[in-house]
């Protein structure tokens, strides 16, 4: 084929540009250390590049995050722990006081420690974070969730239970509702609660009593009456609800069983003719109402054997009482311990995936230096034999050989 | 009998002939252009005498060019579509280097976005994350902003590019029909002496039409060529010229097209009609790549503003108030033909952002039906009435008539990313809490729970959301309801867990309840550490919102990013390729019309010792003649 001079001149000429092209191209990504500049590098790794770096920073989010609740979290142990041993505290006061040999003074001054631990309970339920959102409000951070009364406590917050997302698809609780803590426990055993009525001339003292067939409980409000008639002591057992009588004319022993419906409760002392005690379903109590009603109990002066044994009863009702709060309080504690493990978990595999990640990325645009350098030798080289032809055929011309 | 000086005489002027054509191609070896030029040599009219016939010397016949009809068109086609690829390449790295920066890009505006909204989630009531918060919503606007300026700024450029290869088309059109004209006339009647320089210039400069737009040549008899673009439209018809010019698209004010036509009357060139050249690459480039990337854009920025906005309208904010808007969403730009006969006015709506593509539509009326066509694949939806909704965009006829024939181009989220803005900057306004809370009764005695509650969607919420609603329970397996706009309805059977919903709220009852129980739900007044719409909010990042659910932003960005990266990586491939053939269809030609210097410093040696040989015989000529006198006197 016919080659003209210009087709000789520029097929050199292309041959040069193209091998200076590809070694600007290498050069620019051994400088910059991506392999992949633009999307159009490869464009599959351009998009999964994205993907990657989507998911880095989620993952990074989900780190705050979690510091974040773990933060709350933290306060909100503590604080539980600390409700929790002045419970215990406020416990032992209580069997103190139940001691049946207490002078009225002595009652008075339990009654007097149980009032500054009521204090101390109220200033922990109204404890604020350090953003100055009360802890125990439920969703409403800015309103103090609890004002005493002449009752107990009054709650003005709500059931909420802030959530911090914590990882793709978890959702963590780092607040508890007051309501849930102080306010909701079961009183009595948790199923029923024993009382004595005001009028009681006897000094029979009821215990809180034990549930011993589950499937047998009715719900139902009964009604012990006592009858003592010439020397013997007998009771009927009313159930109030229905309006039935469950037990009648059952002779008394003191402290033996009284059973009935899966029930099972005891009486000590000696009731009188006429008095009543009284079994009811399991209500939700505060806590600060239990201890309102310990320190007006444990107030009151014991006149006369009966009014011992009604301060008695009281006591009994509420050792009971503090008891469930305390149940209520390590429950809840220990369920935000749980919290608290699961996050130190998430953040195991967080950290993790971070590095994954970070591999990731790196493998789909990092350039490969080793190969890269290499690259950039072999065109260095390409360009050298380019150049070096094309001055070489630059010179062969045939009018370098004719003379004259 | 044939003077032998007059022989001589012959094969000098022809020798000469060729020592000057020689010296001509040796000059012009490297002209743009230029065919290799040959002298045609023929024997003059042998004389007849009585010995037989004598020959009489050598004549010139013409001094042609070499040429081939065939490869000069190959290397003309070639030149179309490598200028073609060529110039659609180096726009469409443009788009590819703005999209895919990993630190300036899209993504990274819309993850400080949603950091921002998990912060306010882990701290509702806190007022500087949500100021933060506003603060990266402004600035993922910013982003949106200046990537879709940068698209347009783009399209002025192609704009300005149309101009000039119109321009360019023009004058070549002007100078084809001068030359059209000069080589016909110059020509003669017999055709037989071509002038060749004027049929070189005119190759070159059909050669450079092809460089703007891909012009087929037709030669006449008469020697002329006629050029016709795209499907026949002819450019130049023998010594007339018609021209192309830039005109605004009747549709949109901002793009320029290419027209033809008498004035008055000018017709829009699309696609279909300009191919090959730069501007065939341009109006590519403009259609396949930078109104897709552009509404594209758009897309996602509709998708997100209207998505966040929902979610925030089924919230409650700091003050109390059902949530609001937080972006302005701008509406689908219509561009009403300017050539319509009627008055309609049609106007166009988002109503499902999810649903939207990323084409534009054009809205006709053929008299009887109305055919709404989805330029991206032209399916075509025919209505006989309005509103219509196609595509989560819902068109209404506002005023006046449309009239048969009448065209509107409808871009329903070509503003989407430039008209981006927030409605409001009021940090109180972000609603994290929910409008209402589930709660149990204090006095309850059975063991069942409820849910915290959440709001169903799509906004406007119910009118009845936060009225007071109470559940009783009659019984452990039945409820009634009380509360205004649930009908108080009695004896709702209770499953456990399953969904209870009235007044546009869902709550869950888990657990066993007692008769008597009840569970309220009610308007969650001072909620300020409520996060649970502010948990929605931020769900919206990883959630398929887009395209029919089936992408989330980042994934329709991704999208976008891989079909440019893709086609630009295709087009690189593609004019390297085309780039290689023009090569190649250059060699051939060359190889036929080039000048090879070693071949005509050759041929100068030879027609020099010809011109030598003639000389001496007009030398030997004179000799004999003065013999002829000296034998005489």
């Amino acid at each position: 084929m016919r080659i003209s001079t210009t087709t000789f001149f520029n097929a050199g000429l292309t041959g040069i540009l193209n091998q200076q092209s590809a070694m600007l191209k290498t050069q620019q990504q051994l400088s910059s250390g991506l392999a992949v500049a633009t999307p159009s590098d490869n464009p599959i790794a351009a998009v999964q590049a994205l993907d990657t770096q989507q998911n880095e920073s989620l993952n990074t989010q989900y780190t705050t995050n979690r510091g974040t609740a773990e933060d709350q979290l933290g306060l909100v142990d503590t604080t539980l722990s600390s409700v929790g041993t002045l419970l215990q505290s406020a416990s032992t006061i209580a069997v103190a006081a139940g001691n049946a040999t207490l002078s009225n003074s002595d009652r008075a001054s339990y009654a007097t420690q149980l009032s500054g631990q009521l204090q101390q309970l109220l200033g922990l339920a109204n404890t604020k974070n350090g953003e100055g959102q009360y802890l125990f409000s439920g969703y409403q951070g800015n309103t103090q969730p609890f004002a005493q009364t002449t009752a107990g406590a009054n709650y003005a917050g709500d059931d909420g239970q802030r959530l911090i997302q914590v990882s793709p698809s978890q959702q963590i609780a780092v607040s508890e509702s007051g309501a849930d803590i102080f306010q909701k426990i079961r009183s009595g055993n948790g199923s029923f609660t024993t009382g004595a009525s005001g009028t009681n001339t006897g000094q029979g003292v009821i215990n809180a009593g034990s549930v011993t067939n589950p499937a047998a409980l009715t719900g139902d409000n009964y009604q012990i009456n006592f009858t003592v008639a010439g020397g013997v002591t007998t009771y009927d057992v009313l159930d109030t609800t229905k309006g039935t009588t469950v037990q009648s004319a059952q002779p008394f022993t003191s402290g033996n069983a009284i059973s009935f419906d899966g029930m099972q409760m005891q009486i000590s002392g000696a009731p009188a003719n006429g008095d009543q005690f009284t079994v009811a379903p399991s209500t939700n109590q505060s806590v600060f109402t239990t201890l309102t009603n310990l320190i007006n109990a444990l107030n009151t002066p014991a006149s006369t054997p009966a009014t011992l044994a009604s301060i008695q009863n009281q006591v009994t009702a509420g050792i009971q009482n503090l008891s469930q709060s305390l149940s209520n309080v390590l429950a809840a504690n220990s369920a935000v311990g749980a919290r608290q493990n699961q996050l130190t978990s998430l953040d195991t595999v967080g950290t993790s995936l971070d590095t994954q990640y970070q591999q990731q990325l790196s493998n789909l645009t990092s350039v490969n230096y080793a190969q890269a350098a290499s690259t950039l030798n072999e065109q260095q080289l390409s360009l050298e034999a380019a150049q070096k032809s094309f001055a070489q055929v630059d010179g062969l011309s045939l009018f370098n050989y004719l003379t004259g | 009998m044939p003077d032998l000086l007059n022989i001589g005489i012959s094969g000098l002027n022809a020798t000469m002939t060729q020592l000057v054509t020689t010296g001509n191609n040796i000059s012009n070896a490297s002209t743009p252009g230029y065919s290799r030029q040959e002298v045609d040599l023929q024997p003059s009219t042998p004389q007849y005498t009585g010995t037989g016939f004598l020959g009489s010397g050598v004549e010139v016949d013409a001094v042609k060019r070499d040429y081939s009809t065939f490869l000069t068109t190959q290397v003309q086609q070639a030149t179309a579509e490598s200028s073609q690829s060529s110039t659609y390449y180096n726009q469409i790295q443009q788009l590819d280097n703005m999209l895919g920066s990993t630190t300036s890009g899209l993504a990274p505006a819309l993850q400080n976005f949603f950091s921002g909204v998990q912060t306010v989630a882990n701290d509702p009531s806190d007022v500087p994350s949500r100021q933060a918060l506003i603060s990266s919503a402004q600035s993922m606007i910013s982003t949106f902003q200046g990537m879709s300026q940068q698209i347009t700024a783009m399209g002025q450029g192609l704009n300005n590019q149309i101009a000039a290869s119109v321009t360019n088309i023009n004058s070549y059109a002007q100078q084809l029909a001068q030359l059209n004209q000069s080589i016909v006339s110059a020509q003669g009647a017999d055709g037989n002496n071509p002038p060749n320089s004027l049929l070189d210039q005119r190759d070159q400069v059909v050669q450079q039409l092809n460089q703007e737009v891909q012009g087929t040549v037709v030669k006449q008899s008469d020697g002329s060529y006629n050029i016709y673009i795209g499907n026949g439209i002819p450019l130049v018809v023998g010594n007339l010229a018609y021209s192309l010019t830039t005109m605004t698209s009747p549709t949109d004010p901002g793009s320029a097209e290419v027209g033809y036509g008498p004035p008055g009357k000018q017709v829009v060139l699309g696609t279909n009609s300009i191919t090959g050249g730069n501007l065939g690459g341009v109006l590519q480039f403009r259609n396949n790549s930078l109104i897709p990337a552009q509404n594209a854009l758009g897309q996602i920025a509709i998708g997100v503003a209207s998505t966040f906005n929902a979610q925030n309208s089924l919230g409650q904010d700091l003050n109390g108030n059902i949530g609001g808007n937080i972006f302005t969403i701008p509406a689908p730009v219509v561009g009403v033909n300017s050539n319509n006969t009627g008055t309609g006015v049609v106007n166009a709506a988002i109503t499902n952002a999810g649903a939207l593509t990323t084409s534009d539509y054009s809205l006709s009326y053929n008299g009887a039906n109305y055919q709404l066509t989805r330029l991206s694949d032209n399916s075509v939806t025919t209505f006989a009435a309005f509103p219509q909704t196609v595509d989560g965009v819902t068109l209404t006829l506002a005023s006046g008539v449309i009239k048969p024939g009448d065209t509107f181009l409808i871009s329903p989220t070509e503003n989407g990313a430039s008209g981006l803005a927030m409605a409001t900057t009021d940090v109180s306004k972000i609603a994290a809490a929910a409008p209402i809370l589930g709660s149990a009764g204090f006095s309850n005695t059975g063991s069942a729970t409820i849910s915290a509650g959440t709001v169903n969607g799509p906004p406007p919420v119910n009118a009845n959301l936060q009225q007071p609603v109470t559940i009783t329970f009659t019984g452990a397996g039945t409820f009634s309801v009380t509360g205004v706009g649930t009908g108080n309805p009695v004896g709702v059977a209770y499953t456990s867990g399953n969904n209870i919903s009235y007044n546009g709220w869902t709550v869950q009852i888990s657990g066993t309840p007692a008769a008597g129980d009840t569970f309220t739900v009610s308007p969650n007044t001072n909620g300020s550490a409520d996060s649970r719409n502010a948990l929605l909010l931020a769900g919206l990042q990883t959630q398929n919102t887009l395209n029919n659910g089936s992408a989330t932003y980042e994934g329709a960005y991704d999208q976008l990013t891989s079909s440019v990266g893709n086609q630009t990586d295709e087009l690189q491939v593609t004019s390297q390729a085309q780039q290689s053939m023009l090569t190649q269809a250059q060699a051939s030609q060359q190889s036929v019309s080039g000048v090879n210097l070693d071949e005509e410093a050759a041929n100068l040696i030879r027609f020099q010792e010809s011109y030598q040989a003639c000389g001496k015989m007009v030398q030997i000529a004179d000799t004999c003649f003065q013999s002829l006198i000296t034998a005489a006197q």
